[in-house]
């Protein structure tokens, strides 16, 4: 870890000063410390070097709350992953997000980290985490890949470039892209908003760049519609472990059936894609059709077209299009 | 005394130092603090192979609180590199970093940096600029200039055990099974991190750091240090895991105790997780060839195991299995060969089960291939093997209870219900596998020394430099004090972990409750007999029984105390010499001129996986296992359990990861170096089979500590082979191996 | 280094000490307080042995820094056993061998506390899930849910009999 300085914002004014303060020192790297599990993690491994750092935790009041509108969920940014994860409501009427939270890192970190620093979690590629590799294009640009000759079990197989094949390890943010859910984003200028599948950047040739912040821009909520296809949704996650372990691959689903047919459907893919990832052609593939096998295999199959495998994440299509058709028949057979 | 002490061996009693670890009183190495210490932080090298060519300090000088840097400038002539354990030294690696500025593996220690805080070591660290000189290295097996040498070329003492002609019987063979597997590399990553603090006081050391060998140490770091071993204590009262990798002195803490020497301070070293992949020891990657030839009833008339072992360029380290796997079935063929590959890698050693685990994982799963080529079954097909005279040398074990075993188990687990047929059984969408194994350790004792002193109270303190890794040591010790001195187990104290205590051998080999408990009872033996010849109560025969109630009262204030030295079956009085010397000579297994010294078990393994994602969970463990004579059911029940846990693990989830390109450890930290989490086990359940061994040592003690994890693997490959018909060869057994299962 | 002032209470009591800014929290409990019941095992949180709780929820200390609980209530596994008194998670892992070389016994009985805290009747699997934070390498899995089922039994009795008496 190196030196920064530590600072409590307790008031949305005083966010809004720091703000300010950082618009005049634009290189100054300020960093948001919420949860910190990401954070403090890459800071002690001397990955990421904040000079400043901004205890938010203190604006809970502002942004730490769950409510309902009628036709939306809204999450506060430092809603703690183990409240979204228990509410009531949220299980019934999304059991999407619910599962997505539930079955991602462990109790202790559910119940540090916040909804709006998970999904900005860092990638596990350890030639990323560890200052010791020194081919990483994401932490040291134009110093190269090291996980594309090396090992690369984990890695991604969509969304990739020829300079990062890192995966975005999240799981939450798979239901928010499956489910078109719009964030919130504070920056000097005010709130805007914008659909959550904009907020990440594949890696193409600049993979530091992981999303479209600004400096000094803080993500203070999402929305999440509600749809038809909102209880009518889960989160498959495959592991090696049966709990606390990134996704090999997960699926998150969402499925509007009427009359045993699919009148829509929702599908984002975790653990194979550099970011949350939705998969638009496979969801096309479905619609108007009947929830049987074959429609889900089909559907499976146009999901993975695209990928682009290296030796040791080549089973990831086998076994992301078994995923997704595994996923597809449970949410046909749901009650709901 | 209120509470008779007859029949403490053997009784199901809570640890006596749980109430410390469950408050958090129990203190570990790095738990304890002294005034004025600083810091060390680590710097590890980012290459395999080279040199250091330059190190720039400006930086990490600057920082504040950072008060020394060492590096090889500072450090060479001062420590000395050491023998490895195996060679009569007491290291697990002759490669002593800072020594000279040759870089040898991944990982390797190239500074260290001082400060008043742990913040400001870790800042000075990180600010610490190491230029190398690269060099191509090389990590394993299939890479290029590594150099494999037969074992019997490297080591004059090693054999190759062989009987017959098992070639001609293998090709004459009706039924013939010629396979290969492999098992990756693994780290024991013990929670407790590879912490060490050392102090100097008027030129005398004292050391805190968690050790399976403190003798060990102390003896190690005197050469090491070039000082008196007198002059010399490590402390270790509490030990957060080990399996083997605090049993040999690692380079650090010469490297600690010489900076805090130098710097007139104490000095605290708290080293990160994945430092501790590259500081400490591993197990290395093994391959086999194994070759069995069979009638087609099963019986065995060839067997041929060829293995290769990773080790570093220097050492000549290895774990050579055959000794047991030569041992396990009657054949009159056998052929064993070990090679050992020099690579560009940090020196391997001991974790839990070294030779057997990778080795029976080898034979037992190949025993279930010939038991499917020959449509026995896989436990009919061990009993028709069996045997009570050992195959190489025609020795009789002195109690092998394997199909004992075999049977408790397969009743516990329901095994008649098993459909034989792969794919056969279910459970919804998940396929079912059962399978099952033998496992077998070596039972080795080893010369030990322990002093008891009885108090006027009636209390009583054991001293001894025996080890609780875990284990139930401090307890096991106390039960039999307690039974030896007809005292209630309230009344014992038991000082162990502390090299200024009687000499006792490394916590290793599963040797510490013999070769301890057996020099604790002589000790007590001893004094009871002191007692009763001073207060001639009675004849020295006829003391055994004699209550203590009546001579208390006549014992002096500080009260009385006996020392005891043991030599068990097998060592000589060599080894008492070398006992204090802080060598180990532990004698058994297969090592015995007259004997053969293994407890035995068999393992059952229900696993689950699902049709589509293939997943593999295990739903149900059991081990069945006779060990001679259990001291606590409950602390053995526990290491059994966790071996059983452990070997679960091994199969399905532990692997270091390398980048081959660089000859350097990836997954080096708990979230992708993988073990098994609560959720991971289910249904565990370990059952002891009742066997009595008189010959073995005079309490009938078998070592149980490293028994539980061999056979898993080979049961949990025999599940996956059941559930799905794929022979999954290489270790660890991962999903991605089973998604062309048709299902 | 100017030094951050902490105002907090452990089990109960006010401490106030000073930290850098970057100080984990383990590291201000283990090194300036003198609590080590909180142990090291990965300082990345992916095992569970450094558990406390911050206003009763379940962290890892090495991933909060110190100066973040200012005004804060730490648990710690030091404020768990009333006096002499033993919990009956502590006894309960006592009995049932739930412990073996006890490095991670401190952060696996912290975390049980916090699970039985918010939910007294767990199911067997929402024990294994619910722990799913801590590792147990020598490992003593099976009996740690078991122990945490018998305390959980235990305090439920013993709090039905005590609205009985009430």
């Amino acid at each position: 870890m190196y030196p920064f300085g530590y600072q409590r914002i307790d008031t949305p004014q005083a966010l809004k000063a720091a703000q300010q303060r950082q618009r005049g020192e634009a290189d100054k790297a300020v960093s948001y410390l919420a949860g910190g599990t990401t954070l403090l993690d890459l800071m002690k491994l001397g990955t990421l070097a904040p000079a400043e750092i901004l205890d938010i935790n203190g604006l809970a009041h502002d942004y730490g709350d769950i409510s309902w509108a009628d036709d939306e969920l809204r999450l506060g940014a430092l809603v703690r992953m183990s409240a979204a994860a228990d509410h009531p409501r949220i299980r019934s009427d999304f059991p999407v997000i619910a599962q997505s939270l539930d079955l991602a890192a462990s109790p202790q970190i559910r119940n540090m980290a916040s909804l709006g620093g998970n999904v900005l979690q860092r990638t596990r590629c350890n030639y990323f985490r560890q200052t010791g590799w020194t081919a990483c294009n994401k932490r040291q640009p134009g110093s190269g890949c090291a996980a594309m000759e090396g090992v690369n079990r984990k890695h991604a197989i969509l969304g990739v470039s020829d300079h990062c094949i890192a995966a975005y390890p999240g799981d939450f943010g798979q239901a928010l892209v499956a489910l078109e859910a719009r964030v919130d984003i504070l920056g000097f200028h005010g709130t805007r908003t914008l659909p959550f599948h904009q907020l990440h950047l594949a890696p193409g040739s600049e993979p530091e760049r992981e999303t479209v912040l600004l400096p000094g821009e803080l993500i203070t909520g999402f929305h999440v519609p509600i749809g038809p296809w909102t209880r009518r949704s889960l989160y498959l996650k495959i592991r090696d472990r049966e709990s606390y372990e990134f996704a090999l691959v997960s699926a998150a689903v969402a499925m509007h059936l009427d009359d045993n047919v699919i009148r829509d459907v929702r599908i984002a893919l975790g653990g194979v894609a550099t970011k949350p990832w939705r998969a638009h052609e496979a969801e096309q593939q479905l619609i108007g059709r009947r929830p049987d096998l074959p429609a889900f295999e089909a559907a499976s199959k146009v999901a993975f077209a695209a990928a682009v495998t290296r030796p040791g994440n080549r089973y990831k299509v086998d076994l992301g299009q078994q995923t997704l058709t595994r996923a597809l028949l449970q949410l046909a057979e749901m009650e709901v | 005394m209120a509470e008779t002490a007859e029949g403490v061996i053997g009784k199901d009693v809570a640890r006596i130092d749980g109430a410390r670890k469950v408050t958090g009183a129990a203190s570990y190495g790095s738990d304890f603090a002294l005034p004025d210490q600083t810091y060390a932080f680590l710097v590890t090298s980012t290459i395999a192979r080279g040199r250091i060519r330059h190190i720039d300090e400006t930086a990490a000088r600057r920082v504040p609180g950072v008060i020394g840097i060492y590096t090889h400038r500072d450090i060479a002539g001062k420590v000395k590199a050491g023998k490895l354990m195996a060679d009569g030294g007491y290291l697990g690696t002759s490669i002593q970093p800072l020594t000279s500025p040759d870089i040898l593996h991944d990982g390797q220690i190239v500074a260290v940096v001082i400060g008043e805080s742990f913040e400001s070591a870790r800042e000075g660290a990180y600010r610490l600029d190491v230029a190398y000189e690269r060099q191509p290295a090389s990590a394993s097996f299939d890479d290029a200039s590594v150099e494999t040498v037969a074992a019997s070329e490297a080591s004059k003492t090693h054999e190759d055990p062989k009987v017959g002609d098992a070639e001609t019987a293998f090709q004459q063979a009706a039924l013939r099974i010629d396979v290969s597997y492999s098992t990756p590399t693994q780290h024991h990553n013990p929670i407790e991190l590879f912490t060490t603090l050392c102090h100097w006081s008027d030129g005398k050391l004292t050391v805190w750091e968690s050790s399976q060998n403190v003798w060990g140490y102390k003896y190690g770091l005197a050469e090491q240090l070039g000082i008196d071993p007198n002059d010399i204590r490590v402390l270790s009262p509490f030990i957060g895991g080990a399996f083997g990798s605090r049993g040999s002195l690692t380079p650090r803490t010469a490297i600690i105790a010489e900076i805090a020497r130098q710097l007139g301070r104490p000095v605290k070293l708290v080293p990160t997780r994945d430092q501790g992949f590259t500081i400490a020891t591993y197990r290395a990657e093994t391959r086999h060839h194994v070759k069995l030839g069979a009638t087609p009833d099963g019986k065995l008339v060839s067997l041929s195991h060829e293995a290769w072992e990773v080790t570093s360029r220097p050492d000549n380290y290895m774990v050579s299995g055959t000794k047991a796997t030569t041992r396990l079935y009657q054949c009159p063929n056998i052929y064993s060969k070990v090679s050992i590959t020099h690579a560009d890698r940090n020196t391997p050693g001991f974790m839990r089960s070294p030779p057997e685990l990778p080795y029976l994982f080898a034979l037992e799963s190949a025993m279930d291939e010939l038991a499917v080529a020959t449509g026995i079954d896989p436990i009919e097909l061990r009993r028709i093997n069996d045997t009570q005279v050992e195959p190489i040398k025609g020795l009789p074990y002195t109690s092998r209870s394997l199909m004992a075993c075999f049977d408790a188990g397969a009743k516990a687990f329901g095994w008649h219900e098993r459909n034989p047929k792969p794919g056969a059984m279910r459970d919804g969408d998940w396929l079912v596998g059962w399978g099952c194994a033998s496992t077998m350790y070596p039972t080795a004792v080893a010369p030990a020394a322990a002093k008891v002193r009885l108090m006027p109270d009636g209390k009583a303190i054991v001293q001894t430099a025996a080890h609780d890794i875990g284990t139930g040591a401090y307890t096991v010790i106390g039960q039999v004090a307690a039974e030896r001195l007809g005292l209630p187990l309230a009344n014992i104290e038991v000082q162990i972990g502390d090299s200024d205590l009687p000499p006792a051998p490394v916590a290793g080999g599963s040797n510490t409750t013999a070769s301890v408990c057996n020099v604790v009872a002589k000790a007590c033996d001893r004094l009871r007999q002191q007692l009763f010849q001073q207060s001639n109560a009675a004849s020295a025969t006829d003391i055994s029984g004699m209550p203590l109630d009546a001579v208390l009262n006549d014992l002096p204030k500080d009260g009385i105390e006996a020392y005891a030295e043991n030599l068990p079956h097998g060592t000589t009085q060599e080894g008492i010499g070398k006992l204090y010397h802080g060598h180990s000579m532990l004698a058994g297994g297969s090592e015995l001129k007259d004997r053969i010294q293994f407890a035995f078990g068999a393992e059952f393994v229900e696993l689950r996986i699902h049709r589509l994602t293939k997943e593999i969970r295990c739903s149900r463990l059991i081990g069945a296992f006779a060990c001679g004579r259990i001291v606590n059911p409950r602390t053995a029940r526990s290491q059994l359990m966790g071996g059983l846990i452990w070997g679960l693990s091994s199969a399905l989830h532990e692997e270091t990861e390398i980048d081959q390109a660089s000859a350097r450890y990836y997954n080096d930290d708990l979230a992708e170096y993988l073990i098994p989490v609560n959720a991971d086990v289910r249904e565990v359940e370990v059952i002891f089979v009742p066997e009595e061994d008189k010959a073995i040592n005079d309490l009938g003690i078998k070592g149980l500590g490293e028994l539980g994890n061999v056979g898993t693997n080979a049961a949990v490959a025999n599940a996956v082979y059941h559930a799905t018909g794929f022979r999954i060869r290489d270790l660890p057994i991962r999903l991605e191996d089973l998604l062309a299962v048709e299902s | 280094m100017s030094g951050i002032h902490v105002t907090t209470k452990i089990n109960g009591d006010e401490v106030q000490f000073v930290c850098e800014a970057d100080e984990s929290l383990l590291d201000v409990l283990r090194n300036r307080l003198g609590l080590t019941g909180a142990k090291e095992g990965c300082g990345t949180g992916d095992c569970g042995a450094c558990s406390v709780t911050v206003d009763g929820r379940l962290t890892c200390s090495c991933l909060v820094l110190g100066a973040e609980v200012d005004g804060h209530d730490i648990g710690t596994i030091e404020g768990m056993a009333m006096g002499d008194e033993l919990h009956p998670l502590q006894k309960k892992f006592i009995e049932h061998a739930a412990l073996q070389c006890g490095i991670c016994t401190p952060g696996f009985l912290v975390a049980a506390k916090a699970l039985l805290d918010h939910n007294p009747e767990p199911t067997e699997t929402e024990i294994r899930f619910g722990l799913a934070g801590n590792l147990c390498r020598c490992t003593g899995y099976d009996k740690i849910v078991r122990a945490v089922q018998a305390a959980a039994e235990e305090m439920n009795s013993a709090k039905k009999i005590q609205q009985k008496v009430a």
